[in-house]
């Protein structure tokens, strides 16, 4: 049995201190009943194979921890329930196993909220109360069920920083963490860390390069998740769209004509088709955020808190607005910005629990390029990593919804001199620009084809052809042989 | 030495013989030693450690003395020496090749221990089977001279990467004795050929051919030397049969197609275009995987047709399939162009302009390559975009240039993140190389702000001039012995 552990730079992990319960001076007998209410969650995964698409993929699983927090509503970690065909939830001190299911999942902020079939063994127990944000040096337990014995585990920690920092579940996300000083240990994931009989976190992950350092995922976060979802959806977080750059340097702020008081940054880049596409632009001078007055480094002071001016809208939800005032020009103008998730940049987060998409025909198999299908191939080609980094930057998806990419040529005799065009990214076929998987599965598959299939690839030395007729006899022999169930999964 | 892997197949006979020297040889054969020095590629007004190089050379008639490039590239002293290594005279660069890997050279002022030598004379071409003499000299001043036989001939890549030209290879068993780099190769006693280098495990040479030497020495006699010809395609094979029909190649053509025609290349001014099919040169055919005939040497890679076997200047007949039907184009040979990125910084010193602690480079291959065993995925993708489809780049530009880093100091505060952006603008003028560049930065800024335009965040950035030039003259007090070192331009 595997207990989870994060892969990357950081390690997913729950760690258990119940130091503060068990002063004797305070409460001896309170203990006990924040105890029961940690869970271990046993969780069978499947995961698709992005090599294989067609194929059913890899069996697997592993031991995680959570806790209760309301009428039947446990928390713990995305990552713990993650590609999930069965979870099962244990109490404490018994061996029966419970079926349970996600009702939410937020891979954005690894965070996951579990239900179990029959609540009423657990009615008894006490929802986990939460807390604020711990003090520095304070010292706080982390509760779960990690490697090492199947009994309940405390380890007790001190909080050493509060930071901004990814989280390396989707890869793409950073959020507020606590980082304490106690080894966290992999099955300890999802567990609650508790100071003074109140939750501070949800312990989640570790340094694989760095000995006693673990991460909670603070109550700001937690709380946004449970409030995110309590219309019933989780809507992920919202992002302005806007890179800037500090103002630093004297003969920087004379061009944009600001006076030497340390304030405004520069906006250098607007994500088309985002939010501030339209309202802000490229040289404009951002001055405030929801009146938190923007330094030079574009970091914010709320109630004595220094803070990026991008933890405003960390903590807003979808519909929310942001109010902005920036300088344009000399001019001192005024904006209002709605906040939606920005969907197109999932394409650098890893997917979970989604079916991956692909299209076969005669041999030649396309996908979409995302986080996973890059990971999985670990493309070299220059063109390909171009578009994948400027796909939100410069825009590249207005235009291409999907980066389609040729990542297997299947052999047969048809197909024999065409190896040479895998990990390319296909732009045209038949002369029609390639912009969605769906568009060049409907084109392989048309009806009155022309004479050749011509598939032309970004910085290709030259096009890949093949005479329609031959294409189309050869698109069932080859599935036959290579054993490909499914000619295609377009959504 | 360099070791050259070559597929093992079953030699028919094969002679490893060690005879006495012949009195002709051995009086041609003397010691060269270089001292090489190359700039920094990331600091470039800063050169390397010295790095010290003995070899060989053949002395030719008029007192000239052959040997590979290799040798030479960013010599900074070079002296020849007599075998016995009792006696030696500087020397300097007559003429040098980088991409073909020949450098002639000549004693500066007194010839010395060369007048009591013997002159050798350059072998006619010679052919597969053909018998070679490969001169080492030992440290006694001894020579030792093992025979082998040429094997076949193919065109390698010998010292800068993707120039391919004509060489032998040789079947020898050859004991590699101390400070053996670059050998003589002798056929019935006349020069025959340059060792470039030695695999004892399959115990074959590489030996530039005499075909390429005496093309080389021709160029060179009147005292300017021109270079190889190019015809200036990128080309890929057409073995693929879907491609083929595609094409409407018969059957019994080979022939490669043209994915790119470089603007200013002999091939382009004779009309040849993307898409085209090329079958022959020269009445040669060339087959689909891009060899053609030789009726000495059997198959020869294509390229060998204009860089080995014609002159720049020479009118070749080449022959295209456009659209299935032949066309002839008369092809007027021209050295190959500059191209936007260098692919190799031999015996020059790179330019660059320091200002106000921001660092300008032009992007050459070797800048690149700086990043390592794996520059290709490691270097910055901006600058990878540039050698991938440098044909996006061209416009406006003669090379590109790199705000490559950003020296802390007062003018640059805030910007000491910046490095490797491509700079499109200074002042308003675009920037078609580093002289212009620095020609823009001379000039009086409007409101005495320097604006500089790069393609990446924040795009644009200011120096405050007064601030610029204090800081400048900062760094000459201080260690930096050199701010710029640019070039003209016409």
């Amino acid at each position: 049995m595997r207990f989870f552990l994060l892969p990357a730079l950081l390690v997913i992990l729950i760690l258990p201190s119940l130091g503060q319960f068990l002063d004797p001076a305070a409460a001896p007998a309170a203990p006990v009943t924040v105890y029961d209410s940690v869970v271990r969650i046993e969780v069978s995964t499947q995961t698709l194979d992005y090599r294989t698409p067609w194929n059913s993929g890899r069996f697997s699983g592993g031991i995680g921890t959570g806790f209760l927090i309301g009428q039947n509503r446990f928390l713990t970690n995305a990552h713990v329930v993650s590609d999930a065909r069965r979870v099962l939830i244990t109490k404490r001190g018994s061996s029966q196993k419970h079926p349970a299911r996600v009702i939410h999942i937020a891979h954005d902020c690894d965070l996951a909220l579990l239900e179990v079939e029959q609540f009423a063994p657990f009615s008894q127990l006490p929802h986990l109360e939460f807390g604020g944000m711990p003090k520095l040096e304070s010292e706080v337990s982390a509760i779960g069920y990690p490697v090492g014995g199947d009994r309940l585990s405390v380890t007790r920690g001190v909080v050493s920083r509060i930071d901004f920092r990814p989280y390396s579940h989707s890869r793409a996300d950073s959020h507020l963490v606590i980082q304490i000083d106690a080894a966290i240990n992999p099955g300890n994931s999802g567990g609650p860390v508790v100071q003074d009989g109140k939750v501070m976190g949800v312990a989640f992950q570790g340094l694989t390069q760095a000995d006693n350092t673990g991460y909670i995922i603070p109550m700001p976060v937690v709380s946004r998740f449970l409030k995110d979802v309590e219309d019933g959806e989780y809507d992920h977080y919202v992002d302005i769209g806007v890179s800037t750059f500090p103002l630093f340097n004297p003969a920087m702020r004379k061009a944009y004509q600001l006076e030497a008081d340390g304030k405004g940054v520069l906006v250098t880049r607007v994500v088309p088709e985002s939010q501030c596409d339209g309202v802000l632009e490229r040289g404009d001078i951002l001055l405030s955020i929801d009146g938190h007055g923007i330094d030079s480094a574009g970091n914010i002071n709320v109630s004595g808190e220094f803070l990026d001016m991008n933890e405003v809208v960390e903590r807003k939800f979808a519909g929310d607005e942001v109010a902005f005032t920036f300088l344009r020009t000399g001019k001192k103008k005024d904006a209002k910005v709605t906040l939606k998730a920005f969907e197109a940049s999932r394409i650098y987060a890893m997917k979970y629990g989604v079916t991956p998409r692909f299209s076969v025909y005669s041999g030649l198999v396309f996908q979409p390029l995302d986080f996973n299908l890059f990971a999985t191939y670990k493309f070299k080609n220059r063109n390909l990593r171009k578009l994948y980094e400027e796909y939100i930057a410069e825009g590249v998806f207005e235009k291409r919804k999907d980066i389609v990419v040729l990542t297997r040529v299947e052999s047969d005799q048809l197909t024999s001199h065409m190896s040479g065009f895998t990990g390319m990214v296909v732009e045209k076929v038949n002369d029609v620009e390639i912009v969605s998987l769906k568009q060049l599965h409907d084109i392989l598959h048309q009806k009155n084809a022309p004479e050749f299939l011509k598939i032309e690839f970004d910085g290709g030395s030259r096009p890949l052809v093949i005479p329609s007729v031959d294409a189309a006899k050869a698109h069932p022999r080859i599935m036959a042989q290579v054993g490909i169930s499914r000619e295609a999964q377009l959504d | 030495m360099k070791l050259h892997f070559l597929p093992a197949f079953a030699l028919t006979f094969l002679t490893v013989l060690s005879i006495p020297l012949s009195a002709a040889i051995e009086d041609s054969v003397l010691r060269v030693n270089s001292t090489l020095q190359s700039y920094s590629p990331s600091q470039p007004w800063e050169k390397t450690s010295p790095q010290k190089l003995r070899g060989l050379g053949a002395l030719l008639s008029g007192n000239r003395v052959l040997t590979t490039a290799q040798m030479v590239a960013d010599q900074i002293y070079l002296e020849l020496e007599s075998a016995d290594s009792t006696q030696s005279v500087p020397a300097k660069v007559i003429a040098v090749d980088y991409d073909a890997n020949l450098a002639l050279l000549a004693p500066i002022g007194e010839s010395g221990f060369l007048s009591k030598m013997v002159p050798a004379e350059v072998s006619p071409p010679s052919k597969p089977g053909d018998s070679v003499d490969i001169v080492q000299l030992e440290d006694n001043g001894s020579s030792q001279t093992t025979s082998g036989s040429i094997r076949s001939l193919e065109l390698l890549s010998t010292f800068v990467s993707g120039r391919y030209f004509l060489c032998y290879e040789v079947k020898a068993s050859m004991q590699t004795e101390g400070n053996s780099f670059t050998l003589p190769a002798y056929r019935d006693g006349k020069f025959c050929g340059l060792l470039t280098s030695y695999s004892s495990k399959d115990q074959i040479c590489d030996i530039l051919s005499s075909d390429i030497i005496s093309a080389f020495l021709k160029d060179a006699e009147d005292g300017e030397y021109q270079g190889f010809p190019s015809m200036g395609v990128g080309f890929t094979t057409t073995e693929d049969p879907n491609f083929r029909k595609w094409l409407q190649i018969p059957a019994d053509q080979g022939g490669l197609y043209i994915n790119r025609v470089l603007p200013t290349s002999s091939a382009n001014a004779a009309g040849m275009t993307k898409g085209d099919v090329l079958l022959s040169i020269g009445g040669h055919p060339i087959d689909r995987k891009g060899y053609f005939q030789h009726p000495d040497y059997g198959p020869l890679y294509w390229t060998h047709l204009v860089k080995g076997s014609r002159k720049v200047g020479e009118n070749v007949e080449v022959e295209v399939l456009r659209e299935g039907k032949i066309k002839n184009l008369d092809l007027l040979l021209r050295k190959s162009g500059e191209r936007l990125l260098a692919s190799h910084l031999y015996g020059q010193a790179p330019p660059f302009l320091i200002k106000g602690g921001l660092v300008f480079q032009e992007l050459s291959l070797p800048y690149l390559k700086a990043f390592g065993k794996d520059w290709a995925t490691r270097a910055p993708m901006n600058l990878l975009e540039i050698l991938s489809n440098p044909e996006d780049f061209e416009e406006g530009r003669r090379r590109v240039v790199v705000l490559t880093r950003v020296i802390p100091t007062q003018a640059t505060i805030g910007y000491e993140r910046m490095s490797n952006q491509v700079v499109e603008s200074v002042n308003g003028q675009p920037v078609r190389g580093l002289p212009e560049l620095e020609k823009a930065l001379a000039q009086t800024p409007e409101n005495g702000l320097h604006k500089i335009e790069t393609d990446d965040i924040p795009y644009q950035i200011y120096l405050d001039q007064i601030l610029t030039e204090s800081v400048d003259q900062q760094f000459k007090t201080s260690g930096l012995p050199l701010l710029s070192r640019s070039y003209s331009v016409e």
